[in-house]
């Protein structure tokens, strides 16, 4: 009996040494809190979200598995009185995919994040994955998506086809939180309406490198051929004032997308750009957008040790149809924009960094001014500081402006293990 | 008397090296180690006496002339694998990438400054990258002097780039092995700045290895304490190894 005791443990041990060998946890928990100096009547106007996330990795050779899980609960969604809910307590699967390693190939199934950009304040291309707008909306927050991926390795650069398989619908909190945008009588139906069948899979070709040149150059191209990540919304109703019901809707485009940083000593040049054809759309034309602009990064300025990063970035959006819906119906906020920014790192032991900068409207003469302040603390707590004002225009209803004139502080602090 | 003068000098000027000798030696008795793997853990100690610990994996390729290099941060938690991949280059820029797990990001690094601080350590980039003698300027010949109770060859180099954060670098080189024992690094306005304290060297596979190094910075107190632990050398790693998809791995 002890000796098939002693066996059945020595299975044991080897099995979880085996599973477990080369298993790695990661996340944080955090707490948020922003408060609204400026905000439209009927909002919140202060905001608590508690915050969690996990990651977990298991490694075994050239096989890997990943998850990432992501959960928030909101102060006033506890409160006994539904009509303070926000509707921004939620628990959510970002990631969770296998992938293998070969030589010069790698393969991963499942739900995943994929970033694709240069550009510091607004990412044109980086469209494979859907934000949360039940998060932060001043921050980037995105939804995993189910996608098969198939990558080749050259020397210098790498090229991969992408079968994304689903688009998450996004659901919005209600009237009550300070970012839902929309007036009170509309009420927003998460389901995502699609122009094709619901299974047609988006197709992705990309082909990115590394140009070893006297200047250095990082480059990537991306031809897409399926759901457009810009969406629209409609009514079911005419929008006087009446109870409606608005709709997310998707349609099918051929997308050509680019990518670049450009190292010119200590300046990057960076330039996004992308132009899509739409697949017949009742209400979307095609359309362009062009990104471009430098971070120049200054050693040692004011003290030794200290890096100041001076950042500028211009956006241009534009519709080849005045018929359709333009980019004012379409939310889009860098339309004709100029972003100006500086980036002071102290370079000390708590990466200690204070950010600030502008984003200009020129078309419709809107500003938005914010300043952050990231350190860290006891080696595990991160502090994040923010401030934004943001002037919207006057005589245009811009997505600045249906966000009436704003100004917020915010504090989140997490521990991360 | 005259004779005995004139044979010492002569002597002398035979054994005497020069700078530019004792800076190729040195980076000899260091070099054939192909490549290597091992966990860094770095101390930074503050002028009250504080202490921050930072740990790191780092893989190098030893190249002819230009290493490779792929380092992945382990702790403080919040930036728990976030990876730094660097070419370096002689005649020009090193490309440099930084990938940030949180954003799943990889981006550009402009590298022409190298004095900027490593992980707010007293190490800056510029300490850390392999030595290649080509990245200095020599004169004259080296000192025999001594340090402690080991002779030792004064070298001084001064660094090519503009971008530097140094004017010169004055290196204490033990006469037998060529093993660099001490290092005192002078800023731009040409004052001392920091001194580096080489620590114990391992000999793996009949190549030295440094296990341990102490950066007191003169002008602020801060001093930081890097040490390499569990190093293996010719493990057979390629360019392959070090391509950009590592960084995501």
């Amino acid at each position: 009996m002890k000796r098939l005791l002693k066996k059945v443990l020595f299975l044991l041990l080897f099995c979880v040494s085996t599973l477990f060998g080369e298993f790695e946890t990661s996340g944080y928990i955090g707490l948020n809190s922003q408060s609204y100096l400026t905000l439209p009547k009927g909002k919140h106007k202060n905001n608590f979200t508690a915050k969690q996330e996990i990651k977990l990795k298991y490694t075994k050779e050239d096989f890997s598995i990943f998850a990432n899980i992501y959960a928030q609960e909101d102060y006033y969604d506890l409160s006994n009185d539904d009509t303070k809910h926000n509707d921004r307590t939620f628990i959510r699967l970002d990631e969770l995919y296998l992938k293998y390693d070969f030589e010069n190939d790698m393969i991963s199934v499942g739900k995943s994040i994929k970033f694709w950009g240069a550009l510091e304040v607004k990412n044109i291309v980086n469209v494979f994955n859907q934000k949360d707008f039940r998060t932060d909306l001043l921050r980037s927050d995105e939804m995993g998506a189910y996608n098969f991926t198939y990558s080749h390795y050259t020397e210098n650069g790498e090229i991969s086809a992408i079968l994304k398989l689903n688009e998450p619908n996004q659901p919005m909190a209600t009237f009550k939180y300070a970012y839902y945008t929309f007036a009170p009588f509309i009420t927003y139906e998460d389901e995502l309406q699609k122009s094709d069948d619901n299974y047609k899979p988006s197709i992705y070709l990309s082909y990115s490198g590394t140009l070893d040149t006297e200047y250095a150059l990082d480059y990537a191209f991306i031809y897409e051929n399926g759901y457009d990540s810009q969406r629209y919304f409609l009514p079911d109703g005419p929008l006087d004032g009446s109870p409606v019901v608005f709709k997310q809707y998707a349609y099918t485009v051929n997308k050509f997308m680019t990518y670049n940083t450009l190292v010119i000593g200590a300046t990057l040049i960076k330039l996004e750009a992308l132009y899509a054809i739409v697949d017949d759309d009742k209400y979307i034309a095609n359309y362009s957008h062009i990104a471009f602009g430098f971070e120049h990064m200054i050693e040692n300025f004011l003290d030794s040790d200290t890096t100041l990063g001076v950042i500028a970035e211009y956006y241009k959006y534009k519709i080849y149809d005045d018929d359709k819906y333009s980019d004012l119906e379409l939310f889009e906020t860098m339309q004709n924009d100029l972003f100006v920014g500086l980036r002071y790192s102290l370079n000390n032991a708590n990466d200690t960094n204070i950010i600030g900068g502008a984003i200009i409207d020129t078309e419709y003469d809107e500003q938005t001014y914010y300043m952050q302040f990231v350190s860290r603390a006891y080696d595990s707590f991160k502090i994040e500081i923010d401030y934004y004002y943001i002037e919207p225009s006057k005589d245009t209803l811009t997505p600045n402006a249906l966000l009436g004139r704003h100004q917020r502080i915010a504090l989140d602090i997490s521990y991360y293990f | 008397m005259k004779i005995i003068i004139l044979s010492l000098l002569i002597i002398s000027s035979i054994f005497a090296l020069s700078n530019h000798e004792v800076a190729s030696k040195s980076d000899a008795a260091m070099s054939g180690f192909e490549d290597s793997i091992s966990k860094l853990t770095m101390t930074l100690i503050n002028a009250r006496g504080q202490e921050k610990i930072r740990t790191m994996k780092m893989k190098i390729l030893e190249g002819k002339e230009e290493d490779k290099s792929l380092m992945e941060f382990l702790s403080p938690a919040d930036v728990k694998g976030t990876k730094f991949l660097s070419y370096e280059h002689v005649d020009k820029d090193d490309d440099q990438w930084l990938y940030l797990p949180a954003l799943k990001r990889v981006k550009r690094i402009a590298s022409k400054n190298k004095s900027g601080s490593f992980m707010g350590s007293e190490f800056s980039y510029e300490d850390l990258s392999a030595f290649n003698v080509k990245k200095y300027r020599y004169s004259g010949d080296a000192t025999i002097s001594k340090l402690g109770d080991k002779e030792v060859y004064i070298s001084t180099s001064i660094p090519i780039s503009k971008y530097s954060g140094y004017t010169k670098l004055v290196s204490y080189v033990d006469t037998k092995t060529f093993l660099v024992q001490k290092v005192e690094y002078f800023d731009r306005k040409n004052k001392l700045l920091k001194t580096s304290y080489f620590g114990k060297y391992n000999k793996l596979d009949s190549v030295y290895r440094i296990t341990k190094i102490t950066m007191k910075n003169t002008q602020n107190d801060k001093t930081t304490i890097l040490v390499w632990s569990d190093e293996k050398i010719k493990n057979g790693l390629k360019t392959k190894d070090f391509h950009k998809r590592h960084l995501k791995k």
